[in-house]
């Protein structure tokens, strides 16, 4: 009995360190190509590509950087306008897309109508045509409206982008907040916009959180689009500026990562700052849809 | 700038009304605004920093509406021309590229006068001109390649008697492409170390296939236009890239390399033998990005088995377009930011320019420099040879079908036979759908 | 003040709708109309010769096409069968942790932050044959003495496709499982638990049940947002060499802007979108029959 209790035990507990193991493993692997990626901001490019290889970085600076903010001539590229056009870009496009989803999402989850599920599976299906077939008639479009190279058009094709996406996990969301409460307001007293602001807002909230997060990194990385529908400084985007390191011969490795690193630090920290309410907005909203 | 104006006023009257003109041109273009697309890059920052002085000189505005590497732009251009906005007056163009934009960019030679023009290598205009159009001004960003080497791999006494004894000839810096190849596979020693490389897809194939077609005394399109590239002449071309892959001469990840990983590998100093660009000539000499500075020796391009040296050549110019509302005021930029100062700028950093005088103002630069003059020395024979690619507008659609053959005889999955005679028509089909057969 | 005029519902969804259909549907008119043109982007005028089906019919015929067509079915396939597995494992992992959540859940989402061009040169570059991080790595572990060429052979070439964009996507699969390990009810598993069920059991029939409507809805997700690869293969291989890789995105694109045969282009982009609706459907339908299943349950 002693002894089945014991090895019971042992193996619980190598179980339990098998999976630490795992988990930590899993954890390097998707790690490994981001540390990879600032190390090699950091050191001269003789050295990322040396063979040998060099595994222990024998000189790290912030050359890469600095020479980034250095302004045109010294190896600089308008860094400062990139970032000022993508953040932006990210959260108006995102603002725009929760409003039009919280809309659109209400209407799914609070009214009954002909054709609901086919307006539903209609709306999802915009999100399904590729980038290619919409670059070219897009351009058209845009350039015979003159926007562009501006904000708002790109803007627009985000909001776009991301609304089939808003509308279902709203959608999700509202259904779970009990109609009932929004009618026990009503009866209270309340319009039915005072009802939705105060009532079924705040319950919904994690659900818009976690919308937002994924149309922020979608609008904040999307390359594609940005690259037809932007041309200067006037509204280029990072992921768009990326290519400022390469040009017909080469490609600057060390200034892309140092880029890349501008690039990834806002999206993480917000990621961080988000993450609770993204998990458990995620939640409800998938089951209830 | 006074540095020059002096030595105008020491020098005799004719020289200095040459150069007065030269440094004329700009004009007054008050209240002018004009737009421009330009291609993007660090390295080109500094002439583009120059626009500043024009504007200051005309009185005009430039404004710069788009800044991107060449695909990009070229996919921008072909979509303004898709929808008719051409409206812009000032983009650059490539010598690869200029034959597909057709009838969108203005002949330079009504637009500038003759004297404005004369400074330039006369051969590099002829390349610019489609049609009997000069559609772009040649700036400083000449491409031609030559051969670098690691020197102290051909210094080596124990190399050089072990390459004798097997090749039967002194070990030397290759002369002909059959040599790079013997001496390629002589210093091979996979995976540490590569006798030579070179890239694997795209334009960039094709095009190094084509060189060393018309070096073997072959040509891409005959007479008639047709494809006849699927030649003996052309089986020997493209054979010598597969014996080389097949060998390990060569990186086996060459057929998705581009120019970035040759520069980068070769910087590396896993690499014996180059064949590549001016542009690197800085890049490979300095320390800070290169492990092999100091060690690097240039060669001119190599010789086919007709003796002619191979020389495939593209520029980077400026145009101006037809719908342009001040093609004056665009063509004097297009001028100044190709007129000696500039060019003289342009080159400092490693590119080739495009005007005589300035050739001559690099190479007394270099003087004391051993390996700059070596190198320009080298450019410069490779220069005398260049020719640009077919002038078809169809001309990167056909590599485009071309270059997935010439990477499957690589690899092994066809003959070099096979591999061309399906390229051959191919190429035909896109010829015939593009009206041009 | 009357809040509502026309019906609210229609009043409600009319930004989405007049949105999409200026940028999506209005613009999709426009290929539609060009895939029935010889249209070049270099000659506007071919915009109106009318040529019917014969984009189509030429495509029908393409040897080129269909391989190109089958091997992004194939990619799609796996790759999202790979990332749902590999995102069901990390969730798991991840939710039995007991310290660290939040750093855990941030570093689970990490690869997201990367916009795919960024992976697609990150990838490339590490699967160098020469100087890349991977065959460094195995050279210098004394695991091989070759240089490996990840991007060259046949399959080594899709298989590093396919790491690249499950490093990337992954993170989608396992956010989505996680939430709803994080919703799971825990009588279930107790009631399990007592009955004498093994771990393996417990998970097939209480846990995983519970799950599929999260994994289904992830991968309805992805499949509907799959043509974010295309960046990356541009970058690693452009579906090089000798068409190897070749997949619908990167032979579309060629074909339309390096090409110019934009007419073409989009008769090939049609037959990619009913593709991703067929997909898309697919998995609207598995996810609304587990949906009805848990709703039973719950």
């Amino acid at each position: 009995m002693m002894d089945a209790n014991q090895s019971s035990r042992i193996r619980k507990r190598l179980t339990r360190w098998a999976l630490n193991v795992a988990l930590f493993i899993a954890m390097a692997i998707i790690c490994l190509p981001g540390l990879w990626i600032v190390l090699n901001s950091l050191r001269p490019t003789v050295e990322i590509m040396a063979k040998p290889p060099v595994w222990i970085p024998r000189e790290l600076n912030f050359d890469a950087y600095v020479a980034m903010f250095s302004g045109v001539g010294a190896g600089g590229i308008p860094v400062l306008d990139y970032f000022r056009n993508s953040i932006i870009i990210a959260t108006t496009s995102t603002v725009i897309a929760l409003a039009v989803g919280m809309a659109g999402g209400y209407a799914f989850a609070r009214y009954r109508f002909r054709g609901k599920s086919g307006w539903f599976i209609g709306l999802m299906l915009t999100r399904t045509v590729p980038g290619i077939a919409l670059s070219l008639p897009l351009f058209f479009l845009y350039a015979r409206l003159g926007i562009i190279d501006t904000h708002f058009g790109l803007i627009l094709a985000y909001v776009a982008m991301n609304v089939p996406f808003t509308i279902w996990l709203i959608d999700g969301f509202f259904r779970q907040v009990p109609k009932d409460l929004s009618e026990a307001a009503q009866i209270d007293g309340c319009t039915r916009w005072q009802a939705f602001w105060r009532v079924e807002f705040p319950l919904a909230r994690p659900g818009i959180a976690s919308a937002g997060i994924f149309a922020f990194l979608t609008a904040w990385n999307e390359f594609a689009l940005a690259s037809q529908l932007t041309r200067s400084t006037n509204s280029k985007t990072l992921p768009v500026g990326l290519l400022d390191y390469t040009a017909e011969f080469t490609i600057d490795w060390r200034g892309m990562c140092a880029l890349a690193v501008v690039m990834i630090v806002p999206a993480l920290l917000l990621t961080y700052a988000v993450q609770k309410h993204l998990v458990s907005g995620l939640t409800s909203g998938a089951i209830k849809g | 700038m006074t540095y020059s104006a002096k030595l105008a006023a020491l020098l005799g009257g004719s020289l200095l009304a040459g150069m007065a003109a030269a440094q004329d041109l700009p004009g007054s273009f008050d209240g002018v605004t004009v737009q421009a697309k330009l291609i993007g890059g660090q390295q080109y920052e500094a002439l583009y920093a120059r626009i500043n002085e024009w504007q200051e000189a005309t009185g005009a505005t430039v404004e710069v509406i788009s800044k991107k590497n060449h695909f990009e732009l070229d996919r921008e251009i072909k979509s303004d021309i898709a929808t008719g906005q051409l409206g812009w007056c000032v983009g650059s163009n490539h010598s690869s590229f200029a034959p597909q934009y057709p009838g969108i960019y203005q002949d330079l030679r009504a637009l500038l006068p003759e004297d404005a023009l004369s400074g330039f290598v006369p051969a590099t205009l002829d390349a610019a001109t489609l049609d009997d159009r000069l559609v772009m001004l040649p700036r400083a960003q000449f491409d031609v390649s030559a051969v670098y080497y690691q020197k102290s791999l051909y210094e080596d006494e124990a190399n050089k008697t072990a390459f004798e004894e097997e090749y039967g000839y002194p070990l030397a810096p290759p002369d002909t492409w059959d040599q790079l190849a013997d001496q390629a596979k002589f210093f091979a020693d996979p995976p540490d170390f590569y006798g030579t490389q070179y890239a694997g897809k795209e334009e960039a194939i094709a095009g190094r296939f084509y060189e060393i077609l018309k070096a073997n005394g072959g040509e891409f399109l005959n007479a008639d236009g047709e494809p006849a590239f699927n030649s003996d002449a052309g089986v020997a071309a493209l054979q010598w890239f597969v014996d080389l892959y097949a060998a390990n001469a060569v990186p086996n990840g060459v057929p998705n390399y581009l120019w970035d990983d040759l520069g980068q590998g070769f910087a590396s100093g896993t690499v014996a033998v180059n064949h590549d660009w001016p542009g690197w000539m800085g890049f490979f000499n300095d320390p800070e990005s290169s492990k092999i500075a100091g060690n690097v020796g240039v060669a001119p391009p190599p010789k086919g088995s007709s003796g002619a040296r191979s020389g495939w050549s593209g520029f980077h110019g400026f145009s101006v377009t037809e719908d342009c509302e001040n093609p004056e005021a665009a063509a004097s930029l297009v001028w100044f930011l190709t007129n000696e100062d500039s060019q003289k700028m342009e080159s400092a950093a490693g590119p080739l320019p495009t005007r005589s005088a300035v050739w001559d103002h690099i190479i007394a630069e270099a003087e004391g420099d051993e390996y700059r003059s070596e190198a320009l020395t080298a450019f410069q024979v490779a220069a005398e040879g260049a020719y640009p690619v077919p002038r078809s507008p169809s001309w990167i659609e056909m590599t485009n079908v071309v270059y997935p053959e010439l990477q499957a005889a690589i690899l092994g999955d066809k003959s070099a036979q096979e591999a061309l005679d399906a390229a051959a028509e191919a190429a035909t089909n896109v010829l015939m759908d593009a009206g041009e057969l | 003040m009357k809040p509502w005029r026309l019906p609210p519902h229609l009043l409600l969804l009319l930004p989405a709708v007049l949105i999409l259909a200026a940028i999506v549907v209005i613009p999709l008119g426009l290929s539609l109309w060009s895939s029935f043109t010889p249209f070049r982007l270099t000659r506007p005028d071919t915009m109106y010769d009318f040529i019917g089906l014969r984009n189509y019919a030429r495509l029908l015929g393409d040897a080129q096409f269909w391989s190109a067509f089958g091997r992004t079915v194939l990619l799609l396939t796996v790759a999202l069968n790979l990332e749902m597995v590999l995102g069901l494992g990390l969730a798991l992992l991840i939710e039995r942790a007991s310290r660290g959540q939040r750093i855990l859940r941030t570093i689970m989402m990490f690869p997201m932050m990367f916009s795919p061009v960024l992976v697609g040169f990150q990838f490339k570059f590490m699967f160098n044959d020469n100087v890349g991080l991977v065959n460094n790595a195995l050279q210098s572990l004394g695991l091989t003495d070759r240089a490996i060429p990840w991007l060259i052979d046949q399959n080594l070439a899709f298989i590093s496709i396919m790491v690249a964009e499950i490093w990337s996507s992954t993170a989608v699969f396992a956010i989505f499982i996680l939430a709803g390990l994080m919703a799971m009810p825990r009588d279930p598993l107790e009631a399990a638990r007592v009955d004498g069920c093994t771990p393996w059991q417990t998970f097939r029939y209480v846990t995983w049940p519970f799950l599929m409507p999260f994994a289904f809805i992830a991968m309805t997700i992805r499949s509907l947002d799959v043509a974010r690869a295309y960046d990356i293969i541009k970058i690693m291989t452009d579906g090089g060499p000798a068409r190897r890789t070749e997949v619908l995105w990167t032979l579309i694109s060629r074909t339309a802007y390096s090409d110019a045969r934009m007419g073409m282009a989009n008769a090939m982009a049609y037959i990619a979108i009913l593709l991703s609706i067929a997909f898309t459907l697919i998995f609207f339908r598995q996810l609304s029959k587990a949906r009805s299943q848990i709703a039973a349950e719950w």
